[in-house]
């Protein structure tokens, strides 16, 4: 993540979370907080029970954020760079807040009849394959909730769409023949499936280093009848380093009333 | 085949939720910065390092950056990291844990290391790697925080022991972990006793006296991996190795340690110049040595103890306080002592009282004088430590102690006084390892410890990354006693100060002739003559003479360089 898409997220971040940009220049960024976001970043949740009990004006922080020391080298503020634990804390808090999202298309072309808009369960997933090592996919997927019509890379394609948290005027919306929860459970099968149909060399390769290891700790207790619980506790680990397992965590998603089927 | 998946349900259900509530919902912009989050974070492939991207103030040198590397990619995460003193094992370690705390393969990790050590690689690991770790204190910090630091005998006792098996960690590093090598230790049952999915074992001494050693440290890493102790102590104790068996060993060995060397890492090294300060006794010092060497003709209780004999021997060569301070214990062990060993007890006395000046210390007072920079004194003694202190504060010199058993928070403390404020820091040995004065570039040694290893671990303290200037080393010897004899054997005919550090661990470990103390003893205590001693002094330099030009031809165990290892 280069310096300037830092930059850039953060911007974004703060705008869509109601704080005030304050200024905006070369490498430095300077915000408002508002309540929520202070309770929510800058960890002083003694502050704000303190004001609720006492019942005073509630006074959010401002923040400057450095994001290219060079271009500002006499500013005090917070330097901010890929793997900073603000950065990161803003990441999870943006995973957070945003886990749910129900949005309208915006045809462009609006005549004077009334445009029916479909709709779509979106889940945007992370696949962890995940045994000593571990490597992740993302994947965007889409379910027609009128047809089962299943699309990938949905939420890129959505991207080009305009959309709008309230229903445009002249839309209106087709009730689900498909109910939201057996879409859920559709595309959860699809991604199982899918799984299992891969290519699973990672997995065996895993399984032979944890064979490996297994045979070496039997040879190191070969002379014992009884087995210590030392033997048990490092066959225990072996099986937490190596076991194979595919985790599918769900990022966010929601429900989209499209005019057309994305592409 | 079949695989494991876990699908995440929550979602599902807080997703329902709000259809049936009609929201809250989030905005368009919110939604498309979580996806773009989690493009960041995740992981693309299986190989390679993500941990650098996140660490953009941190420059690992190359060697680093390989280790971490090679422990990932190939040694699953079970490695003992044996880089030569000072190339930076805690770099390696931090970008390690950094790399799968990213991947989300550690959550919970333990860390344990000397005692004078814990703040600083708490402070290292938030400051260079943004790792939020903390230093154990209080034990409620066990379940309260993912990444600890605490020191082995803290951990190892209750009630830490137990709250630290109800934990899960996922990765466990040990500092200095050639303190495990004696596999009977309480310490070393504890780390046995340990879960260990991910573990690394940092030492730069893998080997320091016996080829069992490193069968033990491999064994508390990955069971089996050097088979079972009966078998490998049946193949290698007290062997002949020949070139093949050699290799072999050296192999599998590999396959779990990365040992890099100074030479290999292409950095730039300061200067080590080592100087040899002969001392003079005065008279009555010299008179209290003579007193003490005349005790082995003894008839009863001092023939008893001869180590006690060489001990005091050693200790008169540094300070007729560490005389007093022995011979106080002694007489304590007696119930009952005969007249003759009260007598020989009171003539030591008298010659104790007698022995007013101690010429090393007025040497060491020159010495600092003329360096005019700060100055750290190594003694093996405590009463000499004290002495000294004492005795260079008249002289106007500003000093600090360190020793091993001071509390943690007292060790960061003198650190920092010597650092700003005191010219010299005088440490006994448990003082030697375990903490980082490269602001410093003298050495005293006081007396010499007998095993080479502690005195590399001595200026591996100060000549390591991050030393600009180049380190001198005073090594002080009293003419004509055991001192004298130790230096040159060790420190002369070994070249021990002209070897490249950590050629000498590699040559210890090659000769694996026992225990280079006990050579040592037998030589100082069981020689009925000088000659007799000085025989066995040569057969010993030989021995390891021969030992070192073998291992310029061929490489030994230990010295792999991690070209070789796969």
């Amino acid at each position: 993540m280069l310096q300037e898409e830092i930059h850039q997220y953060l911007e974004r971040f703060f705008s869509a979370n109601d704080c005030t940009i304050e200024e905006n220049g070369q490498g430095v960024l300077t915000v408002q907080l508002s309540v929520d976001m202070d309770k929510e970043l800058m960890n002083r949740p003694f502050y704000w029970t303190y004001l609720e009990k006492t019942g005073g004006i509630p006074n959010p922080m401002k923040v400057t954020f450095i994001t290219n020391p060079e271009s500002a080298p006499d500013i005090k503020g917070e330097t901010v760079h890929f793997g900073a634990p603000r950065l990161h804390q803003i990441f999870m808090s943006a995973k957070k807040l945003a886990s749910y999202i129900r949005l309208y298309e915006e045809p462009s072309l609006i005549g004077n009849r009334q445009i029916p808009l479909h709709p779509w369960l979106n889940i945007n997933a992370k696949i962890s394959y995940q045994c000593d090592r571990k490597r992740d996919v993302l994947k965007s997927f889409g379910l027609s909730l009128i047809n089962g019509v299943l699309i990938e890379s949905f939420h890129e394609k959505l991207r080009k769409l305009s959309l709008t948290p309230k229903i445009p005027d002249y839309c209106f919306t087709i009730s689900p023949i498909i109910k939201p929860a057996s879409g859920l459970k559709r595309l959860e099968s699809h991604i199982t499936s899918d799984i299992l149909n891969s290519d699973h060399a990672w997995a065996d390769e895993a399984k032979k280093r944890w064979e490996d290891d297994m045979t070496l700790l039997d040879r190191f207790y070969a002379d014992q009848e009884e087995k210590p619980e030392t033997y048990e506790v490092e066959k225990q680990a072996l099986q937490e380093q190596y076991e194979p397992s595919v985790k599918v965590d769900i990022i966010n998603g929601g429900i989209f009333y499209l005019a057309t089927a994305p592409a | 085949m079949a695989v494991k998946i876990n699908y995440d349900q929550t979602w599902q259900e807080g997703f329902l939720q709000r259809l049936e509530k009609d929201g809250p919902w989030c905005s368009r912009d919110l939604f498309e910065l979580a996806v773009q989050a989690e493009e960041h974070l995740s992981v693309p492939d299986f190989e390679g390092l993500m941990a650098p991207r996140f660490l953009p103030q941190l420059t690992p040198l190359p060697h680093q950056l390989e280790t971490a590397r090679q422990v990932v990619e190939n040694m699953n995460g079970k490695a003992i990291l044996a880089d030569e003193v000072g190339l930076g094992k805690t770099i390696e370690a931090g970008l390690i844990l950094k790399e799968y705390m990213i991947r989300g393969l550690v959550k919970k990790a333990l860390i344990l290391v000397p005692a004078s050590l814990v703040s600083q690689w708490a402070f290292e690991l938030n400051t260079k790697f943004h790792i939020p770790a903390i230093a154990q204190r209080k034990s409620y910090v066990w379940d309260q925080y993912d990444c600890i630091v605490s020191s082995i005998d803290t951990a190892k006792r209750s009630p830490h022991r137990e709250k630290i098996m109800e934990q899960q960690f996922d990765l466990i590093i040990i500092d200095e972990a050639h303190k495990l090598k004696n596999h009977k230790t309480k310490n070393y049952e504890f780390i046995q006793s340990l879960k260990k999915k991910f573990c690394l074992l940092l030492t730069a001494t893998p080997i320091q006296n016996r080829i069992e050693e490193i069968f033990y440290l491999v064994s508390l890493l990955k069971p089996g991996h050097l088979g079972s102790q009966s078998g490998f102590l049946e193949k290698y104790k007290n062997k002949e190795l020949s070139v093949q068996e050699n290799e072999h060993l050296r192999s599998i060995v590999n396959k779990v340690m990365i040992r890099n060397r100074r030479a290999d890492t292409g950095i730039e090294w300061t200067n080590r110049h080592v100087q040899t300060v002969p001392i003079e006794f005065t008279k009555e010092e010299r008179e209290l040595y003579d007193a003490i060497d005349s005790l082995r003709n003894l008839q009863s209780g001092f023939a008893a103890g001869g180590f006690s004999l060489i001990t005091l021997k050693r200790e008169a060569c540094s300070s007729r306080e560490a005389v007093y301070y022995t011979l106080k214990n002694m007489l304590k062990k007696y119930e009952d002592p005969s007249s003759e060993y009260m007598e020989a007890l009171n003539v030591l006395h008298g010659k104790i009282q007698a022995a007013v000046q101690n010429s090393k210390a007025e040497k060491a007072l020159e010495l600092i004088k003329m360096i005019d920079d700060k100055v750290i004194i190594f003694t093996e003694y405590r009463a000499t430590q004290l002495y000294l202190q004492w005795f260079l504060q008249k002289h106007g010199i500003t000093s600090v102690p360190f020793r091993g058993g001071f509390k943690r928070g007292k060790k960061d403390w003198m650190r920092d006084l010597f650092k700003n404020h005191a010219q010299v820091l005088i440490a006994t040995e448990a003082g030697g390892e375990g903490i980082n004065l490269q602001f410093c570039s003298h050495v005293i040694n006081f007396d010499l410890p007998w095993n080479p290893m502690r005195l590399e671990q001595r200026i591996g303290r100060v000549h390591r990354l991050g030393q600009t200037e180049d380190v001198h080393i005073y090594n002080f010897a009293v003419k004509n006693t055991i001192e004298d004899h130790i230096l040159s054997l060790l420190y002369e005919k070994i070249q021990l100060f002209e070897r490249v550090v950590g050629e000498l661990d590699d040559i210890l470990a090659k000769l694996d002739f026992g225990s280079m103390e006990e050579h040592l003893l037998d030589i100082f205590q069981r020689s009925r003559s000088e000659g007799e001693m000085k025989v066995k002094m040569a057969n010993l330099s030989a021995m390891i003479h021969l030992a070192g030009t073998v291992g310029k031809e061929g490489d030994s165990l230990a010295s792999g360089g991690n070209t070789s290892i796969s």
